[in-house]
C-alpha cells in the first residue's frame, strides 16, 4: 500500500483544485470520505502581503527570482490549475497490474490528483494517485474509447481504459501539464494538511545541531559554526556546520572560496572509538595553476591536530586520478600533496550523473521487459551495470569506514561538486560504522543530516525517474543507489538494522514525489526561501506515526554495536527485487513472512512486557 | 598501500566453523585429543603438512586421518585480518582447521615430482564432491608423500580395497532411531490408501517385480497382479507406472514409472495401454490422462534407438502427452562442473551474471522447477492425473514427483515429511545413489556419477526462499543432507536401490541420518514457519527470481561470508522457543476458551493454523 494515499484531510471546498468541478458527485465523496484538501495559504487567493517569497527569518535573503520559485505563473495572484484540467470526469477501468484486481469507476482530475471513484455499490475505496509521481504517459485511442498508460516514478505501471476518445486525450493532456508542473510552491506538499499531525512537527527533529551535541560529548576538538547563517558562504549547505575549534570564520569563508561551490570540508562523523573523524567537501578550485589556499590547507592541519599527535589523514577522491587531474582545466582539481601535509590521496572512480541514470533507466527496462526470452536475463542484468555501481559504492565507503577503524586516520571525502558520490560515500561509511545511525531514529537522522541538509540535490536529480522520455538534464538515481546498498547491508546483518525494507521503499517514493516537504528543493536555502518548514508537513513526522511502525520497523533487530564489513563480491551482491520486482511478482510470501515474524516478536513483548534482548550478539572476533 | 582489493573485508575465517559443527552434532570430542572422534572411528595415520590454502596462502600444519576424516590443525595461528595497507591476511588466535569425511573425495592426485622445483610444488591435490579442492605440500625428501597417498586412498575409497564403508562401522548412538521415520503403509495411510480405486500389492515383496522397486507399491484395484507382470515387461527396467500420491479432495493422482519399451520399430503394447487407461478411469472427472515427459522431445525420440521411447498418440487415445525438456544425467553433471570453476577457489568477479549464466545451473533449475509446478498444476487445478516418467524413472521423475508433491501438499515442507519424502520418492524408489555419488568409488570419471539430488535440494531451497514461513525446516537442514550425502557417516543414501539395502541389512548395520537430525531438532527449525493446511505452493520459477544458491557453493569462500553465523541462528533459536511458547499459550487459551464457551472458532484465525495436525486434511 502507497503510504501517502492513506491520508485524510479535513475539507475546504474553496480549494481552487475543485473550484470548477462539475463532478459533484466525486466531490461530495471527497468530502465525505475526508480526503478534500484544504488549502490553508489558498495559493489562489494568495494575498500579497502573505507572499510566500518573505521571509520574516531572513530579511537579508532577496526574492530569489528563479524558475524553481516561480514556475508557472501566469496571473498575479498566483495559478489556477483548473486551467491545466481539461475534463471534468470520465468512465474508466483501471488495470495495476500482476495481483491487483482491475477497478471499474469515474475518473476525475484534480491539481495534485488523479482520483477514480468505484460506483457507489462498489465495495473498494476511492483510489487516489498523486500527479506529481507520474514519470511518463502514454496514449492510444482506438473506436470510442481510449488507453493511457502511465508508468510512475516508484516503477509502477498503471493502465487506464477510458470511455470516449475526447475525454482520454483530455484526460491526458491534463495528467501531462499537471505532473510536469516544476514549482514548489504550488506543490501538494503545500496543500496537504493530514489529520493527526500538526505544522512544524519533526522539522527540529535531526538538524546538524543535534549531532553537534553529540560530537561535543566526545571531543573538544570541533565546534559549531554559523559562518554560513544566512547561506552566502556556500548556498548548499545548512546554516550551521562542524569544523575545527582551531579554525574561525573568516579562514572557512576563505576556504570556502577555494573549493567548488563554497562546499568548504566540514565534519561528517566523529568515529569515537578511534578519535578520528569523516570529513567532507567538494573540489578544491586548484585550477591550471596549481594555486593553493592557506586557509585551506590550515583547515585540513587542523583536523589532524585534533584528532591524536601523528595522525594521518586519507583524502578519498571519488574520481579517476585522470578525471581528478583533468578537472584543472576547467578550475578545479585536487589537493597538491606538498600543500597538505600528512594527507595522502587515494582515487576510486565512481560512475555518476548520467551514467548512473542510465544504467538505472536500463535496469528498470530490463526488469519490466517481461515477453523477452528469460535465458539472457543474467548477462542483462550485468550489462545493466547497477549491481557493479553498488558495489563500487559499498566498496569506496568500506575503504573510507576501514580507513579510520583500522588505521586510525582521518577521512576526507570528495568528488567534484561534493553533493552526490561523496554524500553516498559519507552515508555509508557511517552505516558501517557507526550502530546508532542503524537505528530507526538514527537512520532517519542520517538521510536528513548527509543527504537534505548536506544539499543533495534532490529536486534536481528526482525530477524523473526511469520511465521519462525527456532527456535527462540532471537526473541521476544516487539516492536509490545509497537505499540500495542499504538494503545490501540489510540482507547480510539481518539483525543489524532497526529498520526493514519497508523504510528503504518508502524513502525511495517520497524522495521522487511525496505528500511531504521533506525532500522538496536541492538545499536548505531554497528551503528557507520556500518556508517549507512552516507551510509543509514533514516526512519524519508521517512515518513515525505508531500505525506507520510495523511496515517499516525490522523484528528482528538486536543492537550490533561492532562495525558490519560487508561483502562487496559480486556473488554476495543481489538485484533488489523488493524494489526493482516490486510490482511484476505477487508480493504475498514475503509480506505473510513479515507479518509472522512481527507476530512472533510481538506477542513476546506482550506476554512479558519487554523487548526481546539477545544474549549472543556478542562481539565477533 | 591502501589500494588493497576492497574484497577483503569479511575478515573470518571460515574453517574456523568446523569446530563447532563437530562438536555441535553431538559428537564426543575429548578435548584432551586433537582430534574429534566418532565412536568406531580409529585413528590411522598423522603426518605435518602445508596446506596451500588458496584464500590464506600456504599454512603448516598437521594432518590427522582417520577411516573417517581427514582432519588439519595449522600449526601457526594468525589472525585473519585484512591489514589496510599491507593487503595481507594475518590469522589471531584461531587455528586454522580443516575437517573432511573421506567420503567427500572424488579424487586424490599427486602433485610434482621428486624433482620439480619451487616451493610446495610436491604433494598431494585432492578434489571433493562437495565444491572444493584441497592441496597439501609434503617434503621432497623420501618420498614422504607416498604413505599418505595409500593411506588417503585405501580409506578414502574403501569399495576399491574391499574395505567397508564407514557407516558400517560407525558406533553412534541417538536417542531417535530414524530408520523408524518412514513406514510406506503409514505413509500411504495418511493419503488415504488403500480406498476403492487403489490397492496396496506386495507383489514384488522379493523384488521379482521389479529390483529397483521398493517391496510394497500401489496400484489401481482393478488391475490384477498378472496384468502388472505383463505390463512390466513393456516398461524400461521393469518400472511399472505406480501410484506416488493421491489428491485428498479430487482424487487425481501423481503416478511414476520408465519409459516404454517402444522402440524403432513402434511396439505397442495392449496391457499397457488398458493399464494407463484404467489409472485415468480411477478419476471420473476428466476424458484424458496427462502424461509428461520429463526429457526434451529429441531425446525421447533419440531413446527409440535403444529401444525405449514414449507413448504415441495412436496408442493412447486417452492420453495426451508433454515433453518437459529437462536434460539428462551428463548435461547437469557438466554444468555443475561450470559452476565450481567460476566459484573454487576464486570466484569469477569481473562477469560475474554472465559467467554464471554461462554455467546453465539456473536454468536447468528453472526448467526442473517449471515441470513441476505443471505437474502440480495439473493435479490441482486441472483436475487430471498425471503420470511422469523420463528414461529411466530414477532421476528426472523423482525430481519432478517429489518437488510437485512438496508444492501439493504441506505434509512434506514439514522436517520429517520431508525425511519421509526423500525416503520414498528418492531412495525406496531407486534413484541410484551409489552410482550418482560415488561412494568409496575411485572412479571418480565415472559416467554415471551426476548431482540430481543436489539439484532437487537446491530447487527445494529456491523454494524455501520465495515461501520464507512455509517450510519447517531451514537452510542448515538442507546443507546437513547433502553433507551427509557423500560423508558415508550414515547409511541413509548408500547403494542403489531397497533391494540393495536390505541384502547388505543397512537398517541393521548402519545408522540413519535422520537418527541424528531428529535428536537435535532444533537446529533444524525455521522458526518463520507456519503450518497450514491446504495450500498449494507455486513458486516463481522464472529467472529473475531463481538466484545462486551461495551459503552451499560458494561456502567455502572466506570472502563471501556475511553476518557471523552465529548472531543470526542464535537469535533465530530464541525466536523458535518464542514461538513454541506463543503456540503453548495459545492452545491453553484454547482450552480455556473453548471449555468456557464450547466454541473455539471465534478465537484469531492463527491458531487454528498452528495446531499441530497428525494427518494432512485438505
Amino acid at each position: 500500500m502507497m503510504f501517502f494515499f492513506l491520508f485524510s484531510v479535513s475539507g475546504n471546498a474553496s480549494n481552487p483544485e475543485f473550484k470548477k468541478k462539475k463532478n459533484s458527485e466525486c466531490l461530495l465523496r471527497l468530502r465525505h470520505e475526508g480526503l478534500l484538501n484544504s488549502c490553508p495559504a489558498g495559493v489562489a487567493s494568495c494575498p500579497a502581503s502573505s507572499c510566500p517569497f518573505r521571509s520574516p527569518r531572513s530579511p537579508r535573503l532577496k526574492l530569489l527570482e528563479s524558475a524553481l520559485l516561480l514556475g508557472p505563473r501566469p496571473t498575479a495572484g498566483g495559478m489556477e490549475f483548473s486551467e491545466l484540467i481539461r475534463t471534468g470526469r470520465a468512465q474508466a477501468e483501471l488495470l495495476r497490474g500482476p495481483g491487483a484486481p482491475p477497478l471499474r469507476g469515474t475518473l476525475c482530475v484534480t491539481g495534485h490528483h488523479l482520483l477514480l471513484s468505484p460506483g457507489p455499490q462498489a465495495t473498494s475505496d476511492l483510489w487516489l494517485l498523486l500527479l506529481r509521481s507520474v514519470d511518463s504517459i502514454e496514449k492510444r485511442v482506438a473506436g470510442d474509447s481510449g488507453t493511457i498508460t502511465l508508468r510512475c516514478k516508484d516503477l509502477r505501471v498503471l493502465q487506464l481504459d477510458i470511455e470516449g476518445v475526447e475525454a482520454t486525450l483530455d484526460i491526458a493532456r491534463s495528467i501531462e501539464a499537471l505532473s510536469s508542473l516544476e514549482s514548489v510552491i504550488t506543490s501538494f506538499p503545500f496543500f496537504y494538511r493530514p489529520k493527526g499531525l500538526r505544522l512544524g512537527d519533526a522539522w527540529h527533529f535531526h538538524p546538524p545541531e543535534h549531532y553537534y551535541k553529540r560530537v561535543a560529548r566526545e571531543t573538544n576538538a570541533w565546534r559549531l559554526s554559523e559562518v554560513n547563517e544566512d547561506f552566502s558562504v556556500c548556498p548548499s549547505y545548512p546554516r550551521a556546520v562542524i569544523v575545527p575549534r582551531a579554525v574561525d570564520d573568516d579562514a572557512l569563508a576563505r576556504s570556502a572560496r577555494f573549493r567548488q561551490g563554497g562546499r568548504f570540508p566540514v565534519l561528517s562523523y566523529h568515529h569515537a572509538p578511534s578519535g578520528t573523524v569523516l570529513l567532507r567537501s567538494s573540489q578544491p578550485l586548484t585550477g591550471p595553476q596549481k594555486r593553493r589556499c592557506a586557509e585551506d590547507e590550515e583547515l585540513l592541519r587542523a583536523v589532524l591536530a585534533g584528532a591524536r599527535p601523528g595522525a594521518r589523514g586519507f583524502i578519498v577522491d571519488t574520481r579517476s586520478a585522470q578525471a581528478a587531474k583533468q578537472a584543472r582545466m576547467t578550475g578545479g582539481g585536487t589537493e597538491a600533496k606538498a600543500a597538505y601535509p600528512g594527507w595522502k590521496r587515494l582515487h576510486r572512480p565512481m560512475e555518476r550523473g548520467r551514467p548512473l541514470q542510465e544504467s538505472f533507466v536500463r535496469l528498470v527496462e530490463a526488469c519490466g521487459d517481461l515477453e523477452q526470452s528469460m535465458d539472457r536475463w543474467l548477462s542483462r542484468l550485468e550489462g545493466c551495470r547497477w549491481l557493479a555501481h553498488v558495489k563500487e559504492a559499498l566498496s569506496t565507503a568500506c575503504l573510507a569506514a576501514q580507513g579510520m577503524e583500522r588505521e586510525g586516520a582521518c577521512i576526507l571525502v570528495h568528488g567534484a561538486e561534493g553533493t552526490d558520490s561523496t554524500l553516498l560515500v559519507t552515508s555509508l561509511a557511517q552505516l558501517i560504522l557507526d550502530p546508532l545511525s542503524r537505528t530507526m531514529t538514527g537512520f532517519q537522522e542520517l538521510v536528513e543530516r548527509e543527504w537534505i541538509q548536506a544539499g543533495h540535490p534532490f529536486q534536481l536529480r528526482c525530477a524523473h525517474s526511469a520511465f521519462s522520455h525527456a532527456r535527462p538534464k540532471h537526473e541521476a538515481p544516487t539516492f536509490l543507489l545509497f537505499l540500495d546498498c542499504v538494503w545490501q547491508l540489510g540482507r547480510q546483518f539481518p539483525l543489524s538494522l532497526e529498520f526493514g525494507e519497508g523504510l528503504l521503499l518508502a524513502l525511495f517514493e517520497h524522495a521522487y514525489a511525496s505528500p511531504f516537504g521533506t525532500f522538496l528543493c536541492n538545499s536548505e536555502k531554497e528551503r528557507c526561501l520556500c518556508e517549507v518548514r512552516t507551510r509543509t508537513h514533514s516526512l519524519w513526522s508521517g512515518l513515525n506515526q505508531p500505525k506507520e511502525q510495523r511496515k517499516l520497523r525490522n523484528p528482528l533487530y538486536v543492537l550490533n554495536p561492532l562495525a558490519i564489513w560487508p561483502s562487496v563480491e559480486p556473488q554476495s551482491l543481489r538485484l533488489w527485487q523488493g524494489l526493482f520486482l516490486r510490482w511484476t511478482r505477487p508480493p504475498e510470501p514475503s509480506e505473510a513472512a513479515w507479518e509472522k515474524v512481527w507476530q512472533i516478536v510481538t506477542d513476546k513483548e506482550k506476554t512479558e512486557g519487554s523487548q526481546p534482548t539477545v544474549s549472543a550478539s556478542e562481539p565477533q572476533p | 598501500m591502501a589500494s588493497a582489493p576492497t574484497s577483503k573485508y569479511n575478515s573470518h575465517s571460515l574453517e574456523n566453523e568446523s569446530i563447532k559443527r563437530t562438536s555441535r552434532d553431538g559428537v564426543n570430542w575429548d578435548l584432551s585429543e586433537a582430534v574429534p572422534r566418532l565412536p568406531g572411528e580409529t585413528h590411522v595415520a598423522d603426518k605435518e603438512v602445508i596446506y596451500i590454502c588458496p584464500f590464506n596462502g600456504p599454512i603448516k600444519g598437521r594432518v590427522y586421518i582417520t577411516n573417517y576424516r581427514l582432519y588439519l590443525r595449522s600449526l601457526e595461528t594468525l589472525s585473519s585480518h585484512w591489514h589496510f595497507e599491507a593487503d595481507a591476511c594475518v590469522f589471531q588466535d584461531s587455528a586454522l582447521i580443516l575437517d573432511v569425511p573421506l567420503g567427500v573425495i572424488s579424487r586424490i592426485e599427486k602433485m610434482g615430482g621428486a624433482t620439480s622445483r619451487g616451493e610446495n610444488s610436491y604433494g598431494l591435490d585432492i578434489t571433493c564432491k562437495d565444491m572444493r579442492n584441497l592441496r597439501f605440500a609434503l617434503k621432497q625428501e623420501g618420498h614422504s608423500r607416498r604413505d599418505m597417498f595409500e593411506i588417503l586412498t585405501r580409506h578414502a575409497f574403501p569399495l576399491a580395497h574391499s574395505l567397508p564403508i564407514f557407516a558400517f562401522l560407525n558406533e553412534e548412538k541417538f536417542n531417535v532411531d530414524g530408520w523408524m521415520v518412514y513406514n510406506p503403509v503409514e505413509e500411504y495411510r495418511r493419503q488415504g490408501l488403500p480406498n476403492h480405486h487403489w490397492r496396496i500389492t506386495f507383489i514384488n515383496k522379493c523384488y521379482e517385480l521389479c529390483d529397483t522397486y521398493p517391496s510394497l507399491l500401489v496400484v489401481p484395484y482393478r488391475a490384477s497382479d498378472e496384468d502388472l507382470r505383463r505390463v512390466a515387461t513393456f516398461r524400461s527396467r521393469n518400472r511399472i507406472p505406480v501410484l506416488s500420491w493421491i489428491h485428498p479432495e479430487n482424487k487425481t493422482v501423481i503416478v511414476r514409472c520408465s519409459q516404454p519399451l517402444v522402440g524403432m520399430s513402434g511396439k505397442r503394447n495392449k496391457d499397457d495401454e488398458k493399464y494407463l487407461d484404467v489409472i485415468r478411469e480411477t478419476n471420473r472427472q476428466i476424458s484424458k490422462l496427462t502424461i509428461y515427459d520429463a526429457r526434451p522431445n529429441v531425446n525421447a525420440v533419440a531413446n527409440k534407438a535403444t529401444g525405449g521411447g514414449y507413448e504415441s498418440d495412436d496408442a493412447y487415445h486417452n492420453a495426451e502427452l508433454f515433453f518437459l525438456d529437462i536434460h539428462n544425467i551428463h548435461v547437469m553433471r557438466e554444468s555443475l562442473k561450470k559452476v565450481k570453476d567460476i566459484v573454487y577457489p576464486n570466484v569469477e568477479e569481473s562477469h560475474w551474471l554472465s559467467s554464471l549464466e554461462s554455467t546453465h545451473w539456473l536454468e536447468h533449475i528453472k526448467l526442473v522447477l517449471t515441470g513441476a509446478i505443471q505437474v502440480a498444476d495439473k493435479v490441482s487445478s486441472g483436475k487430471s492425473s498425471v503420470l511422469v516418467h523420463c528414461s529411466d524413472g530414477w532421476d528426472r521423475t523423482a525430481q519432478l514427483t517429489s518437488l510437485a508433491m512438496l508444492m501439493l501438499d504441506s505434509f512434506y515442507r514439514s522436517i520429517e515429511g520431508f525425511e519421509i519424502l526423500v525416503q520414498k520418492e528418492w531412495i525406496s524408489f531407486g534413484h541410484k545413489f551409489a552410482s550418482r555419488i560415488g561412494h568409496g568409488d575411485k572412479n571418480h570419471a565415472d559416467a554415471d556419477r551426476s548431482p540430481i539430488f543436489l539439484q532437487f535440494i537446491d530447487c527445494v531451497w529456491q523454494m524455501s526462499k520465495q515461501f520464507p514461513t512455509a517450510f519447517e525446516f531451514n537452510e542448515q537442514f538442507l546443507i546437513t543432507i547433502l553433507d551427509h550425502l557423500y560423508s558415508c557417516r550414515f547409511g541413509t543414501f548408500l547403494y542403489n536401490c531397497e533391494s540393495a539395502r536390505e541384502r547388505q541389512k543397512v537398517t541393521e548395520r548402519t545408522v540413519s541420518l535422520w537418527s541424528l537430525i531428529n535428536s537435535n531438532k532444533d537446529r533444524f527449525k525455521n522458526p518463520f514457519y507456519t503450518k497450514e493446511i491446504n495450500r498449494v505452493l507455486y513458486p516463481v520459477a522464472s529467472m529473475r527470481h531463481l538466484e545462486l544458491w551461495v551459503n552451499y557453493y560458494i561456502r567455502w569462500n572466506p570472502r563471501i561470508k556475511q553476518q557471523q553465523p552465529n548472531p543470526v541462528e542464535q537469535r533465530y533459536l530464541e525466536l523458535l522457543a518464542l514461538r513454541d511458547e506463543y503456540i503453548k499459550r495459545l492452545e491453553e487459551l484454547q482450552l480455556a476458551n473453548s471449555a468456557k464457551l464450547s466454541d473455539p472458532s471465534t478465537s484469531p484465525s492463527s491458531p487454528s493454523q498452528m495446531m499441530p495436525h497428525v494427518q494432512t486434511h485438505f
